[in-house]
């Protein structure tokens, strides 16, 4: 019984022992295979999963880079940045959540219950208020607050606030210039950011004593403008003082070198305040994100000198009287007869003058501005020669200057030109054009015939404003009129001055040269003008030309009457500001 | 002469008890000791990050340490207390009820899972838990050893029948009841008491050719029961196939980020990135996957090796147990183990498609590690009633 029970027994073992070891087998073979799988991931994957895995602990966190300062041509700082700072809160390091709030709320003058909803939301940071000045944020930093970052930053700002606005522009939150000069050189102002890379947790905390990699911002370049703030203060007097006068709706004013394209002075009043771009400046309160807001924004940055065009009206005779010049088909001592109105095939085109001016020649013509004058000599270059030199003086092209959203010029196309259209051109009407692009044509009309490319910017320069790169521009052409056409624009322009209808633009001392122009805005019969007069000085060599142009003055619009003061006033000041001696 | 007898049979007993001092496997102790302790270790570095940035856990680092540390005391306890009462304790019928403790536990543990099933803690989404009193105890763990002491029972009641597929098949029709209940909430540990019973039935039967061929059929009909079953089951085999582009797929992803940055020799015990937030509840199901980033390739398989040191010292027990019961027992709980430690690893290392099984004594759990140990006390009590040689 025993010895049966013992060799079952003996038996059950033996098979016993083979179940288990089978069953040890099979686990032996599955750790094999994990334990080579583990090697497969850690050593042969290890780069592809630790390259993610090494994305998701790393976090960025931006160093912005300075932005490039903008300069005066004598290095007056126009566009600078302050030092600011962001405030912002991480949940879950915050220990006092009462007291952050109240003193938050406090020294950022922010709502205690919108302090509250950002401290008490579960984020891994929440910010609550950026471009907090450095006194304030100094302040909040001293509370020695638990879980409030006080973050560095810098701000773009503009020391003269609304100074030649539409030209500087300014710039978005990140750094981006939205309009303006700030556009123009963007990349070259805005810099490398630098960046932090630091590890974090997956609530976005940054692990302490983890090795930091820094990545140094690189500061962008700064830019030398052409402009003077001396000058273009003064332009921005007149041009203020006469709006305020004539309760015209807006006055602009450039003023630039016509040897070269420097624009020392672009103004168009009413300015806006770049330091709070997003406020109108008529005071009118608006909601910035709708349409409506947009919109009203938008036509507050437009810079009416580039982006807008008008009829010039008879400033525009400069160009016809030169091409006539140059085409030979005039001379200065050619006469002409001014009943009142010329009849061009069926139409009757009147002078401004409703008596005629009588018999004329020439010269007398552009100083009386003589409307039949022009459109005979208009007719006696014919449409394919007044088309040469529309060509030739640019007028078609847009000047390329130095800022975005340049208007081209509108004009008939050549094939649809009669002899009507043809007359209207000739003394300024029926097209229209931006007044920096009639300034660039006139100024290589009377500079020697150079052509030029208007321009703000002329140097590039390192933060620390020592080594300056000068920015070159491209001069497509030297024999735009000759010499001699120049010289005879100069003398017939400043007769305008000394006898004709430019008379107020003289000033005691200096030869100015000048014409006026009136136009009647689009639709006719609202009454509505431009009184505008171009001018330039010393006249035998002309280092100064600038334009007023001042829109929908109220009672007399003629711009012999209210342009012209204009630029005598401004010549008076700003020709020896120049160093530009009388005799 | 009667008294020569006496004399003789005196002797003989004392030389009986002087040669069959009794065993016990204290190497086996000492490795389930080392195992646990390195198990707190881990929880506490894969943690502390946890449970000091949640208020929930009062921004207590050592939280979870504490917790599974008490368990684990408990569980020693139990472990060296069971380890010195005869396991045959089972087989005696118990006074008043007139029914064995296996039967008991049997029933008891059915019992508990019924009332999981309405009176349950409801944790994301499934009733696992119950609740008495500050405890909190999982019934699926104590239904684990209520199976292995159940099915020990019913085959050592009829060895025979299990020469037959018949026996398989009445094994599982008891087995089915717990199963069941613990399926309804739990797939996983449903899988695992599956395979332990199935175990057993398979070391106690001489038709090993009979499992041979369930086990292909099973798997053959669990791979189309996947793949013809429900959106979610058929969503699993997609997570593990496309585990990094899948939406789903970020826990075991997160795991392999964790597995991959180990390299070698790991990044340093505390060290691991991935326990920061990015892998979920790092001390539950994942936590091998800390273990590989932290001691890298090399401790990854040492710990595999202390398993399969541990496992071998449950296997010499079992082919050395004094009886069939004992050795049945100790079977089951070295299936018991060693399925957790295996889908445990293979769904870490995205080897197999995703369920949550926690690695033995080293996964955070009190119910789990106290029913490890009490196991690890079962098998030291077989072991103990090993005569020596």
């Amino acid at each position: 019984m025993l010895a049966v029970s013992h060799s079952r027994d003996r038996n059950v073992k033996t098979y016993h022992r083979q179940g288990a070891m089978f069953i040890i087998v099979i686990i032996l073979v599955s750790s094999v295979f994990l334990c080579g799988r583990l090697a497969y991931i850690m050593l042969y994957k290890a780069d592809h999963y630790g390259v993610m895995a090494e994305k998701l602990h790393e976090r960025e966190r931006a160093i912005k880079a300075k932005r490039g300062v903008l300069y005066d041509r004598n290095g007056t700082v126009i566009a600078g940045n302050v030092s600011v700072s962001t405030i912002s809160v991480i949940h879950s390091q915050v220990k006092e959540p009462e007291r952050v709030i109240s003193i938050l709320s406090s020294e950022l003058g922010i709502d205690e219950a919108e302090v509250r909803k950002k401290v008490e939301k579960v984020s891994s940071r929440e910010k609550i208020k950026s471009n907090v000045s450095k006194e304030i944020s100094d302040k909040i930093r001293e509370y020695n607050l638990t879980g409030v970052m006080v973050d560095e930053d810098y701000k773009r700002y503009y020391p003269y606030s609304s100074l030649a606005s539409h030209v500087i522009g300014f710039t978005g939150a990140d750094n981006q210039g939205i309009i303006g000069l700030e556009v123009t050189y963007d990349s070259y102002l805005q810099g490398t950011d630098g960046a932090i890379l630091t590890l974090t947790t997956a609530g976005g905390i940054e692990i302490e004593n983890a090795a930091e990699d820094r990545l140094e911002p690189v500061p962008g370049s700064s830019i030398i403008l052409s402009l003077d703030v001396n000058i273009q203060q003064y332009a921005e007097q007149a041009a203020l003082k006469i709006m305020e006068q004539k309760s015209a709706k807006s006055v602009s004013i450039i003023m630039m070198n016509p040897a070269n394209g420097e624009i020392y002075a672009m103004v168009s009043v009413p300015e806006f305040d770049l330091n709070n771009p997003f406020k109108l400046n008529t005071g009118q309160d608006i909601d910035a994100s709708s349409a409506e807001g947009m919109k009203l924004l938008n036509n507050m940055w437009r810079n009416p000198c580039i982006s807008d065009t008008y009829e010039p009206g008879s400033t525009f005779k400069i160009i016809t009287s030169a091409a006539a010049l140059e085409e030979g088909v005039v001379s200065l001592n050619d006469t002409f007869s001014c009943p009142g109105y010329i009849t061009v095939e069926d139409r009757k085109i009147r002078c401004h003058k409703a008596g005629g001016h009588g018999g004329e020649n020439f010269v007398q013509g552009i100083m009386n501005s003589c409307n039949p004058v022009f459109i005979t000599v208009g007719l006696r270059l014919g449409v394919d020669n007044f088309y040469k030199y529309l060509n030739r003086f640019e007028v078609l092209k847009k000047t390329g200057v130095d800022l975005p959203g340049e208007a081209a010029t509108i004009m008939h196309k050549k094939e649809n030109v009669g002899a009507v259209e043809l007359a209207t051109v000739s003394f300024g009407q029926s097209f229209q054009i931006t007044p920096l692009r009639l300034m660039t044509s006139v100024s290589s009309i009377i500079n020697g015939g150079h052509s030029i490319t208007p321009h703000f910017g002329i140097g590039i320069t390192d933060s620390d404003a020592v080594n300056i790169r000068k920015i070159e521009y491209k001069n497509n052409n030297d024999n735009i009129v000759t010499e001699e056409t120049t010289k005879t624009m100069r003398y017939l322009l400043e007769a305008v001055v000394s006898e004709g209808t430019g008379k107020k633009a003289f000033i005691e001392g200096y030869h100015v040269a000048a014409k006026t122009g009136t136009s009647e805005k689009l639709p006719r019969r609202n009454n509505k003008y431009i009184a505008s007069c171009l001018g330039f000085a010393p006249a035998d060599n002309p280092q100064v030309m600038a334009l007023v142009m001042i829109d929908e003055p109220q009672g007399i619009y003629y711009g012999g009457t209210i342009a012209a003061p204009v630029i005598a006033e401004l010549f008076d000041n700003i020709l020896p500001y120049r160093g530009i001696e009388k005799n | 002469m009667a008294r020569a007898v006496t004399e003789r049979a005196k002797r003989a007993r004392r030389q009986e008890k002087l040669r069959s001092h009794n065993y016990y496997d204290y190497s086996l102790l000492i490795l389930v000791m080392f195992i646990v302790a390195f198990g707190l270790v881990m929880i506490y570095s894969s943690s502390s990050y946890t449970a000091q940035t949640a208020a929930k856990y009062n921004n207590d680092a050592a939280y979870f340490l504490k917790r599974q540390a008490a368990c684990a005391v408990i569980g020693i306890v139990a472990m060296l207390a069971i380890s010195k009462i005869n396991y045959r304790l089972l087989l005696k019928r118990l006074p008043i009820i007139r029914i064995t403790a296996a039967t008991f536990m049997y029933i008891v543990a059915c019992l508990l899972q019924i009332i999981v099933l309405f009176v349950g803690v409801d944790l994301n989404g499934a009733k696992r838990w119950l609740k008495i009193g500050p405890l909190q105890l999982q019934p699926s763990e104590i239904t684990k050893v209520a199976v292995i002491i159940f099915t020990a029972y019913v085959i050592y009641l009829a060895p025979k029948m299990m020469d037959t597929y018949r026996g398989y098949v009445k094994v599982m029709i008891f087995m089915v009841i717990p199963i069941a209940l613990v399926g309804k909430e739990n797939m996983s540990t449903a899988i695992v008491l599956f395979l332990i019973t199935t175990g057993i039935c398979f070391v106690a039967s001489r038709k090993k050719m009979f499992y041979v061929v369930a086990f292909i059929s099973g798997t053959v009909l669990g791979g189309l029961y996947l793949i013809l079953g429900d959106a979610f089951r058929m969503q699993r085999i997609d997570i593990w196939l496309n585990v990094e582009t899948h939406p789903y797929g970020y826990q075991i992803l997160q795991g392999l980020y964790a597995i991959a940055s180990g390299g070698l020799f790991g990044t340093g015990l505390g060290e691991s990135m991935q326990k920061l937030g990015f892998i979920p509840e790092s001390y539950n199901d994942m936590i091998f996957s800390i273990v590989c980033e932290e001691l890298g390739l090399c401790g990854a398989i040492i710990v595999v090796l202390l398993f399969i040191l541990l496992l071998w010292r449950i296997f010499t027990i079992a082919i050395n147990a004094p009886d069939l019961y004992g050795s049945l027992l100790c079977v089951g709980v070295l299936a018991h183990i060693a399925v957790q430690v295996i889908i445990n690893i293979a769904v870490v290392t995205n080897s197999i498609p995703s369920t949550g099984i926690p690695l033995p004594f080293i996964s955070y759990g009190g119910t789990s590690v106290v029913i490890l140990l009490a196991e690890m006390g079962m098998v030291l009590s077989v072991s103990n009633q090993i005569k020596g040689y």
